[in-house]
């Protein structure tokens, strides 16, 4: 059977891509985020998984508000990088895993999860930046993708319980797998952040901090909490963080955290990664 | 038009909101593809034309007004398309909505610092 091999969070601001884009990388303001992305990228590349799974959240770009799927999953062979309003980004065409996807789609199907199946999709930000930190800017990608998107732009999004219960299935649908490859699961977004309203540029680092802290060994309180509380707590997008449940909810009740960070502000933006592994 | 938001100054997309700023939003949508921005830049005017923008959303985009747009339905996600053909930073925009100067915007949100 297939191998669930760690769980990863982290954010994906467009701000870091816009960064390494600019060729500020190694720049005083950018140098220390990217540098505590260094660990988690060497052990990632020492430990060779063959797909990605990358929970994220489309950001009006590849769905209009005509049909907002609350659910979504790619099963294509091969993804583009979205044109978000400047011209889609140079980076390489995603390779989907799409053997794996459609298993997936089966089991999300019966085991009541209803996606959107997407064969044709072009991936933003979203997407493009967990990638590029995990694994860097190779001329091509080395791992396979499996695209799962959330609705987390209009109301209502999915709640965190239930993201907590799609990571349940996703362990699931990994276990049953009949191939040897080996999966890292990405749950993207946050961490606090909002971008519209009077309260444009709330950020909460203290509880970012407590986030990075306890979303491996403690995350009950995170799994229990409303929408609104996310709201409120890490800000209007900063409610993304969702989607991280997906990712914890995946991985056994007791995980090592092998590696973490946490920076403010990216952009506008609390900046966070973990790197989780299952005890065994 | 006032819409209550259920969390204090952070207006959600929700139905009332997504339904009065769908014209907005779908203006700005057509600004992802590279004919969209080109009509956008060469005739501002006769490209919202094209969608049913009320008024005062037409007036609003017409001078850039971030914190209006979004009053009116406006979700960021698609109005940010406008800043990709008039460059505005991202900052800029959550200043105007914050109702503060930039640098105020910097110091009292975000604590004074300049990634991004």
């Amino acid at each position: 059977m297939a191998e669930l091999l760690a769980g990863l969070g982290t954010s994906h601001v467009p701000s870091i891509a816009a960064a390494l884009d600019k060729g500020l990388r190694d720049s005083d303001e950018w140098k220390p985020f990217f540098d505590g992305y260094i660990p988690a990228q060497d052990w990632v590349r020492a430990h060779k998984p063959d797909i990605a799974v990358v929970i994220f959240n489309d950001h009006g770009n590849s769905f209009f508000l005509d049909r907002i799927p609350t659910l979504a999953l790619g099963v294509a062979e091969e993804y583009q990088p979205a044109d978000e309003g400047w011209g889609p980004r140079a980076v390489p065409n995603f390779i989907g895993a799409s053997d794996f996807a459609w298993h997936l789609a089966d089991q999300m199907v019966a085991g009541h999860f209803d996606p959107m199946i997407c064969r044709e999709l072009d991936v933003d930000h979203g997407l493009q930046v967990p990638m590029e930190l995990v694994f860097g800017r190779p001329a091509a990608w080395p791992v396979k993708i499996v695209p799962i998107l959330v609705n987390t732009i209009q109301y209502p999004i999915p709640t965190p319980q239930r993201m907590w219960e799609l990571g349940q299935l996703l362990r699931r649908a990994i276990a049953s797998y009949p191939t040897d490859e080996k999966i890292i699961v990405m749950g993207t977004g946050g961490l606090s952040h909002q971008l519209q309203g009077a309260r444009a540029g709330y950020i909460n680092p203290d509880a970012d901090r407590a986030w990075i802290a306890k979303i491996g060994a403690d995350p009950a309180r995170y799994r229990a909490m409303t929408r609104e509380d996310y709201i409120a707590e890490f800000g209007s997008e900063g409610a993304e963080l969702i989607m991280w449940l997906v990712m914890r909810g995946c991985m056994d009740d007791s995980v090592r955290t092998l590696h973490q960070q946490y920076f403010a502000p990216a952009s506008m933006t609390g900046a966070g990664m973990v790197l989780l592994e299952n005890m065994g | 038009m006032t819409i209550t938001d259920r969390i204090p100054d952070t207006p959600l997309l929700d139905r009332a909101r997504s339904n009065a700023g769908y014209a907005l939003n779908k203006m700005a949508m057509g600004l992802s593809t590279p004919a969209g921005r080109a009509a956008f830049l060469a005739d501002e005017d006769s490209y919202l034309d094209r969608f049913a923008l009320s008024p005062a959303q037409r007036a609003a985009v017409k001078a850039r007004d971030w914190a209006e747009m979004v009053r009116l339905g406006g979700n960021l996600f698609y109005i940010l398309k406008i800043s990709a053909v008039d460059p505005t930073p991202i900052r800029a925009i959550g200043a105007a909505q914050a109702g503060l100067s930039l640098e105020d915007f910097l110091d009292q949100r975000l604590g004074k610092v300049t990634n991004g």
